[in-house]
C-alpha cells in the first residue's frame, strides 16, 4: 500500500527519472474502469459458475452441492434442446437476412447519387428506437384484428382473412425474424458501409476498362475485399442474435406454445419463474460457451483468411 | 451514355424509395396511428390517414403525469397504472443515461490512454479481455446480479442500475477511444513531456482536450445504449420510484386492458429522446460506429 503510495506520489513528481514502470502506471490509469468491470462482470460470473453446480432454488431451503447434474439434467431434457434449436433457426435466419440485406443496402448506399446523405441519416431511425418499443412498433404492425400488416396482405391478396400473425406458427418466429433483423439491419449496413469505403475506387475504374459487368465487379472485387467486414458482422450479429431476449418478452413470451422459446427466454423462465437458480445458472453457462465456441471458430477463419 | 445515367439514376431511386418503405414506413405508421381517434384505430378496413388530426391518444399518458391521478373521461374509463406513471419512468431513464455516460467516458478514457500510448506488456491482453467482457450472456450476471442486490437491498434503485449499465457500455468506450488517442500526434505527447509533464498531466492536458469529438461520441453510444437497456430494468425495478422507460413500455405493449392508442402514444413517446438523439448527433455516432468498425 505504501509502495503503491509513494508511485502515485512519484508519477506526480515532473522529474522522469523517478516515474513509475508503465505496466503499473497502465493499472492506476484504469483502475476505476477495471473494478467496475470486476464488480458487475467477473464476480457474477464466478458466482454463476458456483450457483451452475448447486441445486439453488428459492422455493428450497437447503442449498447442496449437486456436481454436474444441474447440466446432465439440462442435457437429457428434450425442452433444452427444443430451445436450442429454436435458437439456433431464429439466429441463423436473422444472421442470414441481416447479412444479405444489409450487403445490398450498403452497395446502394455507396453509390453517389444525391438524397444518399438523408438516407444514411435515416437508417439510423430503426437502430436508435430501443428493443422493447421495437417489439410493441411490431405487435401493432401485427395486431390479428387491426394491424396494418393485415390490411396490406389481403390488399395484395395473400390472405383471405386476416391472421393471427403471432398465435400461429410458423409465421411467430418468421415475423420476429423479420422484427429482430429490421432493428438490426442498420448497424450491419453502416459496418458494411465503411468497409466498402476502404476499398480503392482504382480497382473498380481499372475492371471497368477491362469490361467487367457491375455485377462481376461485385462477384470478383467488393466481395473478396469485404470477406474481412462480413466475417466480424456475422460474428457480432450471430452472438447479438442468441441472445435474444428482450422481443421475446413483449413480441410472443416464447408462445404460441414453445415455438419462439430461444435458450434467453427458457433461462428466464426457469430462473426468475421457476426459481430454479441452478439449472438457470447451468443454461446460462451453457449459452456462454455456445457463444464463445462461435466467436473463436469465427475469428480462427478470419485469421486463416487473412493469413491467404 | 446519357440514357445509361439515366435508368441508373431511376434504379437508385427506386431502391431508395423501397428501402425508405420497409424502413421508415413501420415507423411512420406508428406515428400515423397515434394521431387517429381509438375509434378510427379499431376500425376495419383500416382508416390510412388520421382525419381529424388529433392528439387524444396522449392525454391519457399526459393527464396522468401531471396530476398524479386516475384519468376519468366521459364513459367511466379511468386511465391505467402504466400511464399515471409512465412520464415519470422517462426521468429515470434520462438520470440513468447521463450518469452511465459521463462516468463511462471519464473512466473509459482513463483506461483508454495507457493502451493507446503506454508500452507495457499484457497491453494487448487488457483490451482483448476487456472485450471478451462483453461476450458474457446478460442472463448469465442477472442471476447473480439479482440475488446479490436483494441481499444487500440495492434492488430498485437507480445506482444499481447505474453501475450495470456501466459493465455494457465501458468496453464500447474503451474500445472507441483507444482508437481515436491514437489518432493524436505522438509529437504533441512528446513535446509536452519534454517540459516536464508526467503522464497524468499529458493525459488531463493534452489528450483528453483534443479528443472532444471522440468523447462526445462515446457519450452519445453510451446514452442510447444505456437508454434501451432493458433486461436489469426488469429484473431490478420493483416500484415506479426506479421503473425505466423501457419497462414501462414493456408493461403498456404486454398489457391487455389499455386503450389502443394509449399503447400506441406510449410507443412514440419511447421513441422520440433516442430518434431526436441520433438525428441531432448523426455524425457523431456515424463516425464512432464507423472507427470502430475500420479497426477490427
Amino acid at each position: 500500500m505504501r509502495a503503491f503510495a509513494q508511485n502515485a506520489l512519484s508519477a506526480m513528481t515532473k522529474n522522469p527519472s523517478t516515474e513509475i514502470p508503465q505496466g503499473r502506471l497502465a493499472l492506476i490509469f484504469s483502475a476505476p474502469a477495471l473494478l467496475i468491470l470486476a464488480v458487475t462482470v467477473l464476480v457474477p460470473l464466478a458466482y454463476a459458475i458456483y450457483l451452475s453446480f448447486h441445486r439453488y432454488n428459492l422455493k428450497r431451503a437447503k442449498r447442496p452441492f449437486a456436481g454436474f447434474r444441474n447440466y446432465e439434467k439440462i442435457l437429457t431434457d428434450d425442452k433444452f434442446w427444443d430451445s436450442l434449436a429454436t435458437s439456433f433457426i431464429f439466429a441463423v435466419s436473422a444472421v442470414a437476412v441481416i447479412t444479405v440485406v444489409s450487403f445490398f443496402l450498403a452497395l446502394l448506399l455507396d453509390q453517389d447519387y444525391p438524397g444518399r446523405g438523408l438516407l444514411r441519416a435515416l437508417l439510423l431511425i430503426p437502430w436508435a428506437i430501443p428493443d422493447v418499443v421495437n417489439a410493441l412498433l411490431w405487435k401493432w404492425l401485427l395486431h390479428p384484428a387491426f394491424g396494418v400488416m393485415n390490411a396490406l396482405f389481403q390488399m395484395g391478396g395473400l390472405i383471405d382473412d386476416y391472421v393471427a400473425w403471432l398465435s400461429s406458427m410458423p409465421s411467430a418466429i418468421i415475423w420476429v425474424i423479420i422484427a429482430y433483423s429490421w432493428k438490426n439491419i442498420p448497424l450491419a449496413t453502416l459496418l458494411i458501409l465503411a468497409g466498402l469505403q476502404t476499398i480503392p475506387k482504382t480497382l473498380h475504374e481499372a475492371a471497368e476498362l477491362e469490361g467487367a459487368s457491375a455485377w462481376k465487379r461485385t462477384l470478383y472485387i467488393t466481395l473478396p475485399l469485404l470477406r474481412p467486414t462480413l466475417t466480424v458482422v456475422l460474428i457480432f450479429e450471430t452472438i447479438f442474435a442468441l441472445k435474444v431476449f428482450d422481443l421475446i418478452y413483449v413480441l410472443t413470451s416464447g408462445g404460441p406454445g414453445k415455438a419462439t422459446t430461444v435458450l434467453g427466454w427458457s433461462i428466464y423462465i426457469n430462473t426468475f419463474k421457476k426459481l430454479d437458480f441452478g439449472t438457470g445458472s447451468a443454461l446460462a453457462m451453457i449459452l456462454g460457451l455456445i457463444t464463445l465456441f462461435i466467436a473463436i471458430v469465427f475469428y480462427a477463419f478470419l485469421d486463416r483468411g487473412e493469413k491467404q | 451514355m446519357k440514357r445509361n445515367n439515366l435508368t441508373r439514376y431511376i434504379l437508385l431511386y427506386l431502391a431508395s424509395a423501397l428501402f425508405l418503405i420497409v424502413f421508415i414506413g413501420p415507423f411512420v405508421w406508428l406515428v400515423s396511428s397515434s394521431l387517429q381517434l381509438e375509434r378510427q384505430l379499431v376500425q376495419v378496413p383500416t382508416v390510412w390517414l388520421p382525419d381529424p388530426l388529433s392528439l387524444a391518444s396522449y392525454k391519457e399518458i399526459f393527464y396522468g403525469a401531471f396530476f398524479d391521478e386516475s384519468y376519468v373521461s366521459a364513459d367511466g374509463y379511468s386511465s391505467s397504472y402504466q400511464a399515471r406513471i409512465y412520464l415519470g419512468s422517462f426521468l429515470n431513464s434520462g438520470i440513468i443515461a447521463l450518469s452511465v455516460s459521463f462516468f463511462s467516458v471519464v473512466f473509459g478514457a482513463y483506461a483508454a490512454y495507457p493502451i493507446a500510448r503506454l508500452n507495457f506488456r499484457g497491453r494487448y491482453t487488457l483490451l482483448f479481455s476487456i472485450l471478451v467482457v462483453r461476450l458474457v450472456p446478460a442472463l448469465a450476471l442477472a442471476i447473480p446480479i439479482v440475488l446479490f442486490a436483494k441481499k444487500m437491498g440495492m434492488n430498485d434503485n437507480l445506482v444499481t442500475l447505474i453501475f450495470i449499465n456501466m459493465s455494457f457500455v465501458l468496453p464500447y468506450s474503451i474500445w472507441l477511444l483507444q482508437a481515436y488517442f491514437k489518432t493524436i500526434p505522438t509529437e504533441l505527447e512528446d513535446a509536452a513531456r519534454m517540459d516536464g509533464c508526467n503522464r497524468f498531466q499529458v493525459a488531463n492536458k493534452i489528450i483528453i482536450p483534443l479528443s472532444i469529438p471522440g468523447l462526445t461520441t462515446a457519450g452519445i453510444l453510451a446514452f442510447l445504449l444505456s437508454w434501451g437497456e432493458f433486461l436489469f430494468a426488469l429484473l431490478i425495478t420493483e416500484t415506479e420510484q426506479s421503473f425505466t422507460s423501457t419497462v414501462v413500455a414493456a408493461m403498456f405493449a404486454t398489457s391487455l386492458d389499455v386503450n389502443y392508442v394509449t399503447i400506441i402514444a406510449a410507443g412514440v413517446l419511447a421513441v422520440i429522446p433516442p430518434v431526436l438523439f441520433a438525428l441531432v448527433f448523426q455524425k457523431y455516432i456515424m463516425s464512432g460506429l464507423l472507427s470502430g468498425a475500420v479497426k477490427s
